[in-house]
């Protein structure tokens, strides 16, 4: 379809398009059925963009730290089909047909269904299982250059179906049917699915254990069919040819259909050139020695900027995780010494940090995991960044880092599971709120006046696994609260009159959990992170966004 | 024959439908309307009509005869969509009826992949940088008017309207490809 129709369609559904291209427009939707199906589809996506985006901006205002009890159903697809709903003036329309108890109860359902979909019983959706679109996963890379145009991805991430392409470095692609292949770019190629993916561009060299074998890569007009071990390809735009390490392949279609090739027997697929043989390739030891190198100065780079970090004075507490030796305390490094060092409390584990094999980061993934600290104090703001990688988001609330308990002044840093940051000081914990609960379907009462300030969604299940920083700029005197994933913004709201409070503490508090010592029950809220985290810095200042995208600069891993 | 009892069952069952299916009514009206003006009109009269003529409608409660209600209830939608335009042919671009006849006989086809269609949206726009996220979710969100900004004729907006029109346009290439891909899976 040309550019000029597909412009026509979104003016159509924007209501800016003149009354002669809206003529040629209906022409096309009459005789082309690409156009037609076009037409459905960029409606179904601008709807889809408006729920969705009505969805996001529902504004918050509760305090969920106050009522541990309340549980939030309200995923975003549900907010969005409860604003859809809109059958108000049927129903008044309705009572002219029906009697009144038929419209009671036509009433009952409509506030229902506005308020909490999940009350409707048989007529609900159930619950959709979550899913992924991939067939493979980028297992790890070496100094790739994506190109301009097209995706990028990150090591870790799951593959779809489509094109992938990188103009230089290496890959290693692990097929979810156990085929690996590393790949060196310049690389074209286009996953097809588990088990087949054809090739382009680039130098291939592709490991077929057993439980893998008919995996299929397609090139030059022919298939290869893997029957077990290692093949090596190479596709240039001018020839082709593929060389059996290990096994044995099969070549199907094209001018060898059905040649069989063994262990050192080579073939051109497609013109030929020199007869050397493909041994100048990456093999898995060279890319795990290349990956290391590259690691290691990656993380002598990192030391060299946390040693200046902790020359700044507006540290509170600094823990730099990844670069401390394994032990029950993690050293707080900052100029206000040892007395903050964390303490590791309960199944908090030492596992690989995100530079390498050398660095270190804390595991925490059980109900009683978690790094106990205390700093006093009063402060006029707050900046906190980390590095984590979240493994999932279990529950309903994870910690990141919490003051115990909540009171006037304190902290509360977490990730919602629905994949959004939030950053919330208690403003006064004396005041009683009342606000309507959605669970209850009724008003409650909440101890303590305070915000939650939301960022905008920066997880889903599809980046489990991956490192991210993250950072919260709470700054009463700049009146707002900024937000950071990956050094760029992601949420900033303002600090209104009502929740605007000068003199910030933290007390008594956990990384990766939440305490509540003085709770007077013997229950307690389960918070605990599922991931680990191997920085943590705690400034007593705001930081710029300039200054947090530093951070994030000076502390990526690889890939990034 | 006292019809009350039966009648109040038979109700049940029908607002239950209609909650149900409100979203794809709703989404299949607004195709066939050149813009969101009169959706809910139309939306409105489909469920009065749709309740009038319900006792023609044979229910059993299986999952068939809800996947029929929604095709049914399509049927009648068109109509109403079709005597819609009709009445506001004279003030405002509408589609010729033939146009919408087409639509119609289309987007009833597609209902039965409007779920896949669905989530490759979701996945395609998670796929997004995230300040094109933020920049396509920002100018679709209620009160935020994209016509608005496409009529404007300042160098900003126009840069603006341009940058949106890329961004959707790679979605919809997005959940093309995976639409095709989710068939060729089987």
């Amino acid at each position: 379809m040309d550019e000029a129709t597909r412009t026509r369609i979104f003016k159509a559904i924007d209501q800016s398009i003149s009354p002669a291209e809206f003529d040629r427009l209906q022409d096309a939707i009459e005789q082309d059925d690409e156009v037609l199906t076009e037409y459905l589809r960029a409606i179904t996506l601008c709807e889809s963009l408006s729920e969705i985006a009505a969805g996001q901006s529902a504004a918050e205002l509760t305090a969920p730290d106050a009522s541990p009890g309340r549980v939030p159903q309200t995923e975003s697809m549900q907010r969005s089909v409860a604003r859809r709903f809109t059958f108000g003036q049927l129903a008044i329309a309705a009572t002219l047909l029906l009697t009144v108890g038929s419209v009671a109860f036509w009433l009952g359902q409509q506030r229902n269904r506005t308020t909490h979909v999940t009350d409707l019983g048989e007529q609900t959706e159930p619950t959709r299982e979550s899913q992924i679109a991939g067939h493979a996963t980028l297992r790890r890379s070496v100094d790739l250059k994506w190109p301009a145009h097209g995706s990028t991805y990150r090591d870790g991430d799951v593959l779809s179906h489509g094109p992938l392409r990188f103009e230089e470095g290496v890959a290693e692609i692990d097929f979810f049917c156990g085929a690996t292949l590393i790949v060196e770019g310049p690389a074209a190629l286009h996953i097809e699915s588990d088990w087949s993916v054809e090739i382009a561009r680039g130098r291939i060299r592709a490991n077929v254990p057993p439980a893998a074998r008919g995996f299929i890569v397609k090139a030059a007009g022919s298939e290869i069919v893997d029957l077990g071990t290692e093949f090596a390809l190479e596709v240039k735009s001018e020839n082709a040819r593929v060389e059996v390490i290990d096994g044995e392949v099969e070549i199907r279609g094209g001018e060898y259909d059905g040649n069989h090739l063994l262990t050192g027997q080579r073939q051109w697929l497609k013109g030929s050139d020199t007869p050397e043989s493909l041994d100048g390739l990456s093999t898995f030891d060279e890319l795990q020695r290349r990956r290391e190198n590259a690691a290691s100065e990656r993380f002598a780079a990192w030391q060299a900027h946390s040693h200046e970090l902790r020359q700044d004075d507006r540290l509170i507490a600094y823990f730099p995780v990844a670069g401390t030796a394994a032990g029950r305390v993690v050293r707080n490094e900052a100029a206000t010494g040892a007395g903050l060092d964390g303490k590791l409390v309960g199944p908090v584990d030492h596992a690989t940090g995100r530079l390498g094999s050398t660095s270190v980061g804390l595991k925490f993934g059980r109900p009683g995991s978690r790094v106990r600290t205390r700093i006093d104090g009063e402060y006029p703001a707050f900046s906190f960044a980390c590095w984590v990688r979240i493994d999932s988001l279990d529950h309903v609330y994870n910690a990141l880092f919490m003051s115990d308990g909540y009171e006037t002044g304190e902290l509360h840093w977490q990730i919602h599971n629905d994949g959004r940051l939030m950053f919330s000081v208690m403003v006064d914990d004396t005041q009683k709120v009342r606000h309507f609960s959605e669970l209850e379907q009724r008003e409650v009462e909440t101890a303590g006046l305070a915000r939650v300030y939301y960022s905008e969604p920066i997880w889903d299940i599809s980046k489990s696994g991956q490192w991210f920083h993250l950072a919260a700029v709470y700054d009463p005197a700049g009146r707002k609260v900024v937000q950071y994933a990956n050094g760029k913004q992601v949420g900033s709201q303002e600090i209104i009159d009502k929740f605007y409070i000068e003199k910030l503490r933290i007390g008594a508090a956990e990384i990766g959990n939440w305490g509540q010592p003085f709770r007077k029950t013997p229950w307690f809220s389960v918070r605990n992170l599922n991931g680990t985290i191997d920085e943590l810095a705690i400034f007593a200042a705001a930081l710029t966004s300039e200054e947090i995208a530093m951070l994030f600069q000076n502390g990526k891993p690889l890939g990034y | 024959m006292d019809h009350e009892p039966d009648r109040e069952q038979r109700y049940s069952e029908f607002v239950a439908l209609l909650a149900r299916h409100d979203v794809s009514i709703r989404r299949f009206v607004r195709s066939l309307l050149p813009s969101r003006d009169g959706v809910d009109d139309v939306v409105q009269d489909t469920a009065l009509e749709c309740w009038k003529k319900f006792s023609e409608f044979n229910s059993d409660g299986s999952e068939d005869s809800a996947a029929g209600f929604i095709r049914w209830a399509c049927v009648i939608a068109r109509y109403k969509a079709l005597s819609w335009q009709r009445d506001k042919a004279r003030d405002r671009l509408v589609f010729r009826e033939t146009v919408i006849e087409r639509l119609a006989q289309a987007a009833i086809d597609g209902l039965d992949q409007q779920e896949l269609e669905q989530s490759a949206i979701e996945s395609c726009l998670a796929r997004l940088p995230d300040d094109q996220r933020r920049l396509i979710l920002s100018v679709h969100s209620p009160g935020q008017s994209i016509a608005a900004i496409a009529q404007e004729t300042g160098e900003a907006a126009r840069r603006l309207y341009s940058k949106v029109n890329i961004l959707r346009k790679r979605l919809l290439e997005c959940v093309q490809q995976r639409l095709a891909a989710e068939v060729g899976n089987g």
